[in-house]
């Protein structure tokens, strides 16, 4: 049996080299912020971490998280979460037992559409965020998803509990309800943003002038690799 | 591509796929916690100095939002009480289960119609595994404990196992 002594003390051996230089209250203020970039569902303000105000607490805090593949992202000004670094992103994006199934992603790609695609092209949204108050109604999802009821509501609720999409209920002032995007899209790096703003291009005007510059870059980018 | 270290890649897959069984013999990754049942064993998160995410109520930050979690936490408990029979022993990896004596433990425990709150507990044991709480299989209409009770912090055991003494027990105890 695995006592928590043998294999904790091993796992926490990871971090030590980090750690070991600091005083007891810096220890766990390094250890707060950590747990809280990590596990808090949205970004965590400064003003309650220390080891997120000061830049050589946060330099340290980095390299903890760089151990497991992660980066530190600020969402807003003094606001912090944390998110996979790029190169990790890609490697486990090649990995099929890490990608969503394909239901799910074509669940997901139909809120995005519908909550920040249209309202951003709308001039609803300005601003890069891949957050939106504006909710897919699940009507919309019904009918474009191509998905049995079950599928659906299975898709749905996978997406719901890794954090994917928040539904938000009907108001009483007959403001409609539905999904929209939820609180793991505070964990993309300017990167993934990016690449996700691309993906949607592609897939809704292929044909499109700036669909054509963003294959063009990418195919510069290939070629600049090899 | 920037080639990524295979350790730090090891610990981020962690993070996505959740705690997976896999051979007991099999090496856990560094910086993970191996949690072994004797058959199968699971890599999970580990996190410094004892830390648990129960950390961030401290600070007043949220942690992932939990879909009915009264219910959840109740099932969660009606399991335990079935799985965890000996309260002086840890309570991973205890012992399986019927799921039909956990659904009559949890009945036994909540007001409302009985055949709605079995229903209702049957979604919610099916996310209590999706989760890494609880191991299901439905087909033999059985569950265990998940590897993530194997992480509990002996000190925050004394107020679970003064509650579940408190619950009605499993139909079949002492039988």
């Amino acid at each position: 049996m695995s006592g928590p002594e043998g294999p904790a003390a091993n796992a926490s051996e990871l971090l030590e080299p980090l750690l070991r230089p600091y005083d007891e209250k810096r220890r766990a203020e390094l250890v707060a912020a950590y747990m809280a970039v990590e596990h808090a569902a949205d970004p965590v303000p400064e003003v309650r971490f220390a080891a997120l105000r000061e830049p050589a607490l946060r330099r340290t805090l980095a390299q903890m998280l760089e151990l497991s593949g992660r980066t530190l992202i600020r969402t807003s000004r003094g606001h912090w979460t944390s998110g996979y670094d790029d190169a990790v992103r890609e490697a486990l994006a090649a990995d099929p037992a890490c990608t969503l199934p394909v239901a799910d992603r074509a669940v997901l790609v139909l809120v995005l559409i519908h909550s920040v695609a249209i309202p951003r092209a709308e001039g609803l949204l300005t601003d890069d965020t891949w957050l939106s108050p504006y909710p897919a109604p699940l009507e919309e999802l019904r009918r474009r998803s191509q998905l049995t009821v079950s599928e659906l509501e299975g898709a749905l609720r996978r997406l719901r509990a890794a954090g994917l999409v928040t539904q938000v209920k009907a108001g009483a002032d007959e403001a409609s309800g539905g999904y929209v995007p939820g609180p793991q899209f505070h964990r993309l790096t300017e990167a993934a943003r990016r690449r996700l703003t691309e993906e949607l291009i592609l897939a809704a005007g292929p044909d499109s002038p700036l669909a054509a510059a963003i294959r063009a870059r990418r195919r510069g980018m290939r070629r600049g690799r090899t | 591509m920037t080639e990524v270290d295979p350790r730090v890649l090891a610990r981020a897959r962690a993070r996505v796929t959740g705690p997976v069984a896999d051979a007991a013999a099999a090496p856990v990754p560094a910086g993970l916690v191996g949690v072994t049942d004797g058959e199968r064993r699971w890599a999970l998160p580990a996190w410094p100095d004892g830390a648990t995410p129960a950390l961030l109520e401290e600070y007043q930050s949220a942690p992932m939002p939990l879909e009915r979690p009264g219910p959840l936490r109740r099932v969660l408990a009606a399991a335990l009480r079935c799985c965890w029979r000996n309260l002086d022993d840890d309570p991973w990896p205890g012992r399986p289960a019927q799921i039909a004596d956990v659904l009559e433990v949890h009945v036994a425990s909540v007001r409302g119609d009985a055949e709605l709150m079995r229903r209702w507990a049957v979604g919610d044991l099916r996310r209590l595994a999706d989760t890494g709480w609880l191991l299901l299989d439905e087909e033999a209409g059985t569950v265990r404990l998940g590897p993530r009770t194997a992480l509990w912090p002996p000190e925050s055991l004394p107020p679970l196992r003064a509650l579940l003494r408190r619950m009605p027990p499993p139909p079949a105890e002492g039988a």
